[in-house]
């Protein structure tokens, strides 16, 4: 096999629609049963749902998603966990995983372009059933419109809180309030004119967002932070400002991190992705990381918004296919020439979006008895240590099922390391039964 | 220049032990590791204790099974060791000495256990060799395939995350200066019986010297001008997903490489020398810096081995695969004692030095503080002193 891409979002479509057009199939695989990414994730075909995403930011990505789905060139293997990559001199070892079995796959070139994940934030509380990150209320809400029972209170740093409060409301959800931990000032660069003409459309579903919250009479308070989550079996109130707002759910929202698992397994290099924390994925003008054959894209190489991921994607697409040698360089940058433009726009925007949402100063406190890692129940006070791995070797932080992928940036935070490093990438990238790695 | 009567090199297990016990003794001792301490593969091991002949004494033939052998002499004392150590260290370590099988599943594979177990016994350890229901009414777990096994009641495992970080409080307690991000870049020998190390944090100088390495001793010997027939191998481990107790015994096979046990914490770890690959430098050398790579065999191999054994392992979940680098010698004894060509330079490490380590760590100590250690004998460097005719103190 040529080229193997894994992630079938924004940046994996369009790496995929470019090199069909330059003539070369590509094999996509994803964990979702269908395309889409986190930004469309679609409902199962079986699900019919009226007005899937309406808003004017999705029409382009709607479009490019058709074409996918459209393209020959395209082998999809949905409903497929990539849980490990390795690379040699001939390329890529990917190890796949879905629900009946395990295999081996060899391509030459890969391409990660495996999204982001949101921001895990611990606070006393935040592990009582009812508490959820903005974004996995918003992927059952997407995929499956189900909407969560009683009211839910947004809380965070994040604007993409106000989308999804917005969107809970429309399919007819209540919401307590949506709490911005920063000041309403910050808000302000928004407006400024480079940033607002760069991404008019975010802007215009932002400002739509907070039209229908305030149509539905829901509170939207700046400079007002959760810091704490209380209620016997499951939510029941959460503390905002020191006092206590009764609701059912509570949606976090402090920002995204990237996927890392994979390229930190293929030993790329990675650099401190931002604000938020986590690791991105080293890239050269062609979306080439430095281990030869790794190509990424989209929020793996720093959390930028679908439309810049989908800029990524198909100059890594042309940049694959240049190195295939379907057609020369100059071709290629002819190629990718309005890309590169568009993307310097959304690139203003995501760093416009990443001094908004900064998180650093609006982290709730976290208590000694308060859980960092989830999967292990380790609370805070059991944290000593030096590194990252040493820390995990002594208190069993991130040795559980999520491979440290939620706690990580909390620890070096707390580590006072936020950079990194942070702990050594291990196989696999998901758990998966032994039965089947066994090749039963 | 910091003054001491014993440097020890390595921040591992034996490491730590060591200068647990030299501390104990009144030595003044400082320790220097290079990054972390239980960094190494003190920090990365099954946490087994096996105390039968290990699967790889018997595969090399008669003369070979015949010489290793002898290890069973370290192994006995090594069960006293271990019965002692959460006491003497006031330390929770999760010690689970709950016994051991090794297993068979062909006929050639019982002759193995019969002709191990004759070995054992002569050396004093109780190994009682039984048959494949006998086995089954002790560990229920076991697939029907197992027709025979070899039980050691004193087998099992314990925690390797928290035992040399409990030696190092332990001597540090004691009064031994243990120093991490410490590496050592060079050993000067102006006179006999003066070290002098080389550290970027500063200068060590001490009468006895020990290595504790781990898989790096060589190299660090021959920073002393001295040849160490101890190699480096990778080898790869597997976690599954945490579950309610449900295997309480170490088991082990005779004829496939396998190990497996339940930890404390509930995941069942998956083991028994099955290699990763280690990186090599531009030069050809191994590099030991870099993280050894997964193989992909070796983790369906072992897997496989682990589920034929106990095939209820095949709907867990694997959540972790890691790799680590540990130290073999030339005959695959350990290599504990004084270096002839060196007086005051001391070695310590290979093999299986989790189960051992404790007791490496003792001996030596005794033997440092000047004391007699007959039951090192057979284990010093001095057996490998031909390959350093040419080096030492030249
Ligand atoms: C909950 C959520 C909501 C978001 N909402 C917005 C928004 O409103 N506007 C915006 O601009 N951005 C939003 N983002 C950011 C968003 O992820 C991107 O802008 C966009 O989807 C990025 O495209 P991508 O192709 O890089 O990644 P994604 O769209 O995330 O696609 C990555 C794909 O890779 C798959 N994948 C990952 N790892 C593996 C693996 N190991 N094996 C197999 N498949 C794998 C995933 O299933 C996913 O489908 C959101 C992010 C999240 C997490
Ligand atoms: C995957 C795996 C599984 C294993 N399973 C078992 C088992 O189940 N049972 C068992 O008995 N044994 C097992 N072993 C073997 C056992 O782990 C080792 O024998 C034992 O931990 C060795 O301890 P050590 O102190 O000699 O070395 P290490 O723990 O490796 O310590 C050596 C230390 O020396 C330091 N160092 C190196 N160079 C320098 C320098 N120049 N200056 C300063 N410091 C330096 C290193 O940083 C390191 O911390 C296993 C090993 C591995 C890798």
């Amino acid at each position: 096999m040529d080229v193997a891409i894994v992630g079938g979002g924004p940046a994996g479509q369009a790496a995929a629609l470019q090199l069909a057009a330059a003539g070369i199939a590509a094999t996509v695989i994803d964990e979702q049963p269908r395309a889409g990414g986190q930004i469309l994730r679609q409902p199962p075909s079986a699900v019919a749902v009226r007005d899937w995403l309406a808003g004017r930011s999705y029409r382009a990505l709607k479009a490019q998603l058709a074409a996918f789905e459209d393209c020959n060139a395209v082998t999809w293997r949905g409903g497929t966990s990539v849980i490990g990559l390795s690379m040699n001199e001939d390329g890529a070892g990917l190890t796949l995983a879905d629900g009946s079995g395990v295999e081996r796959l060899h391509a030459r070139h890969v391409l990660v372009a495996a999204g982001c994940h949101d921001l895990a934030v611990p606070m006393p509380g935040w592990t009582l059933p009812g508490v959820q990150p903005a974004g996995a209320v918003q992927a059952m809400l997407k995929s499956q419109q189900m909407l969560p029972e009683g009211a839910t209170l947004f809380a965070g740093t994040h604007p993409l809180q106000l989308i999804v409060a917005a969107q809970l409301v429309r399919a007819g959800a209540t919401v307590a309030g949506v709490h911005f931990a920063q000041p309403l000032r910050r808000f302000a660069t928004w407006l400024s004119p480079a940033a607002a003409i760069a991404r008019s459309a975010d802007l215009a579903d932002a400002l739509a967002a907070l039209a229908t919250l305030r149509r539905a009479r829901v509170p939207v308070r700046f400079g007002s932070a959760i810091s704490a989550i209380e209620g016997a079996m499951r939510v029941e109130r959460a503390i905002v400002d020191g006092v206590p707002i009764a609701c059912d759910q509570v949606a976090l929202c402090y920002g995204f991190v990237p996927q890392s698992a994979l390229p930190r397994m293929a030993g790329a290099t990675m650099r401190a992705a931002g604000p938020a924390g986590g690791f991105a994925t080293v890239a050269d003008d062609w979306m080439a990381s430095s281990v030869p054959g790794l190509w990424v894209a989209g929020e793996t190489t720093g959390v930028q918004g679908a439309p810049a991921a989908a800029c990524e994607g198909a100059i890594a697409g042309i940049g694959i296919a240049q190195t295939m040698r379907a057609f020369d360089l100059r071709e290629a940058e002819r190629r990718a020439a309005p890309f590169r433009a568009a993307y310097v726009q959304h690139r203003t925007f995501a760093a416009v979006l990443d001094r908004i949402a900064d998180p650093r100063d609006h982290f709730p406190p976290i208590a000694p008895d308060t859980i960092v890692c989830r999967c292990e129940a380790v609370p805070r006070a059991a944290l000593a240590g030096g590194s990252a791995n040493a820390v995990k070797l002594a208190s069993r932080c991130g040795m559980g099922l999520c491979q440290g992928r939620n706690c990580e940036p909390t620890l070096l935070r707390l580590l006072g390391a936020p950079d990194g490093p942070g702990f050594t990438a291990r196989f696999p990238a998901r758990p998966v039964a032994l039965g089947m790695l066994a090749g039963d | 220049m910091e003054r001491a009567d014993v440097a020890i090199i390595g921040g591992g297990l034996i490491g730590c032990a060591a200068a647990w016990r030299l501390a104990q003794r009144g030595a003044r001792v400082v320790l220097l590791e290079a990054g972390e301490h239980n960094a190494g593969a003190s920090g990365q091991n099954a946490g087994s204790l096996h105390f039968q002949l290990e699967r790889r004494f018997l595969e090399q033939g008669e003369a070979l099974a015949e010489q290793a052998a002898r290890i069973a002499t370290l192994n006995v004392l090594a069960v006293a060791d271990w019965r002692a150590i959460e006491c003497e260290l006031g330390a929770d370590l999760h010690v689970s000495m709950a016994g051991g099988l090794m297993v068979a599943e062909t006929r050639e594979e019982v002759a193995l256990l019969e002709a191990k177990a004759a070995r054992e016994a002569a050396a004093g350890l109780a190994v009682r060799l039984i048959d494949g229901d006998a086995a089954r009414a002790l560990a229920p777990y076991l697939a029907k395939s197992v027709i025979a096994a070899c039980h050691l009641t004193d087998e099992g495992h314990a925690d390797p995350r928290a035992l040399t970080p409990a030696l190092a409080a332990a001597a540090r307690a004691a009064g031994a200066a243990i120093r991490e991000g410490c590496r050592v870049e060079a050993i000067k020998t102006p006179a006999p019986g003066r070290f002098v190390l080389r550290t970027a944090a500063g200068g060590v100088t001490a009468a006895q010297l020990l290595i504790a390495a781990g898989a790096w001793s060589a190299s660090v010997a021959a920073m002393a001008n001295i040849h160490l027939p101890m190699v480096p191998v990778a080898l790869q481990m597997n976690a599954t997903e945490r579950i309610a107790p449900a295997i309480p015994h170490l088991i082990q096979h005779v004829g496939r490489r396998l190990s497996l046990k339940q930890a404390h914490a509930g995941n069942v770890l998956i083991g028994g020398g099955w290699p990763a690959r280690m990186a090599v430098r531009s030069d050809g050398g191994f590099d030991l810096a870099r993280r050894p790579a997964l193989s992909e065999t070796s983790l369906a191999g072992n897997l496989r081995a682990a589920i034929d054994v106990v095939p209820m392992l095949a709907r867990l979940n694997l959540i972790r695969t890691w790799t680590g680098t540990t130290a073999i010698t030339a005959d695959q004894l350990p290599i504990v004692g004084p270096v002839p060509r060196l007086p005051g330079l001391w070695v310590a490490g290979g093999g299986s030095a989790f189960t051992l380590g404790l007791t490496f760590a003792r001996l030596i100590a005794n033997a440092m503080g000047g004391e007699r250690v007959r039951e090192l004998d057979l284990f010093g460097p001095a057996r490998f002193d031909h390959l350093n005719s040419f080096m030492g103190a030249a």
